[in-house]
């Protein structure tokens, strides 16, 4: 069996829900459980107020909490087996890191994110193909 | 430029930060900083008298919503260990920064003062958003370190109103009736804000504002700043914020779309990029004097009341932003401090907000899941009250 577990990197983005309909279509194939990870991202670097930071957070919850619902109902409609995991942080970094401690064999994710900062400094696929300790599909 | 063509500007200014915040994840009010040092010195245009006006409330109205947001039942829980982490935290660098800025710049005596409480600051923002993003927040160490912010910012808003008195007999009245709105508004409240809240016409914020209007105008008369009681009047409101959310939410809304942008454009259009420019050894000088002390202060009483995260909890004490901001502005508008002395606090301020916490995040940040897993295993008295300490 070429892979057992597999981590969706999953934020949204069009690229996104085609990488994780990717990695539902590969777990079908091979009986492989899919853990999705949701990063919900950094908050608003070096704030002066502490409501700025509040609102960012429950945006982000509220947004979050959403998606998990709907990559639940994803999996379900495949039958795949689905874990779900929602943190905060870097995405790159924990990406990298959750597929380490859930003993991932496969990354999947989109090859490019929806924020500017994407753009801008380079896409956080680019990041997990440098960290990642296993194979990393991206998906265009 | 005419008045209504820089307001203009400004607007599209403050409409250009919010995006820019969303979209690359930095806080609207260090962008909002950096547009008015640009708009400020491409356009060559000084800070008119509305600007100002409006930019020294809503400095007022920062300081009461940081004493909204304290969480007072954990300070009470933490009192001891934030008592001398924020309290070293503050005293250290004052002392160091004013002697610095006193016998090695060359600066008043009144301009050392402003040097010392700007940059002694921590920033209970920059704090919380670090531990609400790593998910430290909810641990003892993280809950120990924001008490401790509480504590600096305290230090500061008292500062800031008692160093400054010429004692006249304005002083009675913005006495009597800082004491009057910190005692009597709690307890008006509940009985003012069902009868009154709940409307668009915010009957509750305009409360909220017309007592600290008539804190900064006495505050004024009595050749003082109204930064203390607006900080104990929020202190005294948190407990009333934190049963209802939605009143607080409102007040920030109002706070963050039309006031504090204009606080921050403010701050930025009074820094002189030439004079940083021609001052960039006594800028690097300057950020050491706030930064060596608070190590030095903050580290020994970290190893104590947040081991084995001292360093994490260190750099954090070492941040500084909106408190900073407004002491420096406070030393400007009063004639206390010069332009470039000015751009150079502001400057060495937002430095503050940005290296430590950098540095803290990179090298230093514990494990949230292992926080918890400790907090678990720890008894109920921690190690250095069960000492006799």
């Amino acid at each position: 069996m070429p892979f057992e577990k597999i981590l969706a990197a999953v934020d949204g983005s069009d690229a996104s829900n085609r990488a994780f309909g990717k990695a539902l279509e590969l777990a079908r194939l091979t009986g492989a459980r899919v853990t999705a990870l949701a990063v919900e991202g950094p908050l608003p670097a070096y704030a002066a107020t502490i409501g700025e930071v509040d609102e960012v957070k429950r945006e982000k919850d509220a947004y979050f909490g959403g998606l998990l619902a709907e990559t639940r109902h994803r999996a379900e409609a495949a039958g795949v087996e689905l874990d779900v995991d929602l943190r905060p942080g870097h995405p790159a970094e924990l990406i990298s890191r959750v597929a380490a401690e859930v003993g991932a064999d496969l990354i999947v994710l989109g090859h490019r994110g929806h924020f500017l900062r994407d753009h801008l400094l380079g896409s956080t696929a680019d990041r997990v193909v440098e960290h990642a300790d296993c194979p990393v599909m991206i998906v265009r | 430029m005419s008045q209504l063509a820089l307001a203009a500007v400004l607007a599209l200014a403050i409409l250009a930060a919010s995006t820019i915040s969303v979209e690359l994840g930095i806080s609207v009010a260090l962008i909002e900083l950096t547009l008015g040092v640009f708009i400020g010195n491409a356009f060559d245009v000084s800070v008119p008298e509305w600007l100002s006006f409006i930019g020294s409330f809503a400095g007022v109205v920062l300081v009461f919503l940081a004493g909204a947001e304290v969480d007072v039942p954990q300070f009470r829980r933490e009192w001891k260990a934030s008592l001398w982490i924020g309290s070293a935290s503050f005293v250290a660098p004052f002392f160091v920064v004013m002697a610095f800025a006193y016998w090695g710049l060359g600066w008043s005596g009144e301009a050392a003062q402003i040097a010392g409480i700007a940059l002694s600051t921590t920033s209970l923002a920059v704090v919380y958003a670090v531990l609400v993003e790593t998910g430290l927040n909810q641990t003892t160490i993280g809950k120990r370190i924001m008490s401790a912010t509480f504590v600096t910012d305290f230090g500061t808003a008292a500062a800031l109103s008692i160093l400054f008195i010429e004692p006249n007999v304005w002083i009675l009245a913005f006495a009597g009736a800082s004491i009057g709105l910190i005692v009597g508004l709690p307890r008006l409240a509940p009985w003012f804000f069902g009868r009154f809240g709940n409307r668009v016409i915010e009957p509750e914020i305009k409360l909220v504002f017309a007592a600290l209007f008539v804190l900064m105008w006495l505050g004024d008369k009595a050749e003082s700043h109204a930064v203390l009681p607006a900080f104990v009047l929020g202190l005294a409101l948190s407990s009333h914020y934190a049963a209802h959310r939605l009143e607080q939410e409102r007040l920030r809304v109002v706070a963050f779309a039309f006031l504090t942008p204009f606080f921050f454009l403010k701050g930025g259009m009074n820094v002189s990029v030439g004079a940083l420019w021609a001052n960039l050894g006594i800028l690097a000088l300057l950020f050491g004097a706030k930064m060596i002390p608070k190590l030095a202060a903050v580290y020994p009483l970290a190893r104590r009341y947040c081991a084995p995260h001292a360093g994490f909890t260190t750099l954090l004490m070492s941040t500084g932003l909106t408190f900073g901001t407004i002491s420096s502005l406070f030393g400007l508008q009063a004639g206390i401090i010069d332009e470039t002395q000015f751009s150079l606090l502001v400057s060495v301020v937002v430095l503050s907000a940005i290296v430590p916490t950098v540095i803290a995040q990179r090298f230093f940040q514990p494990s949230a899941e292992e926080e918890a897993r400790r907090d678990r295993l720890t008894p109920a008295t921690p190690a250095y009250e069960r000492e006799g300490a």
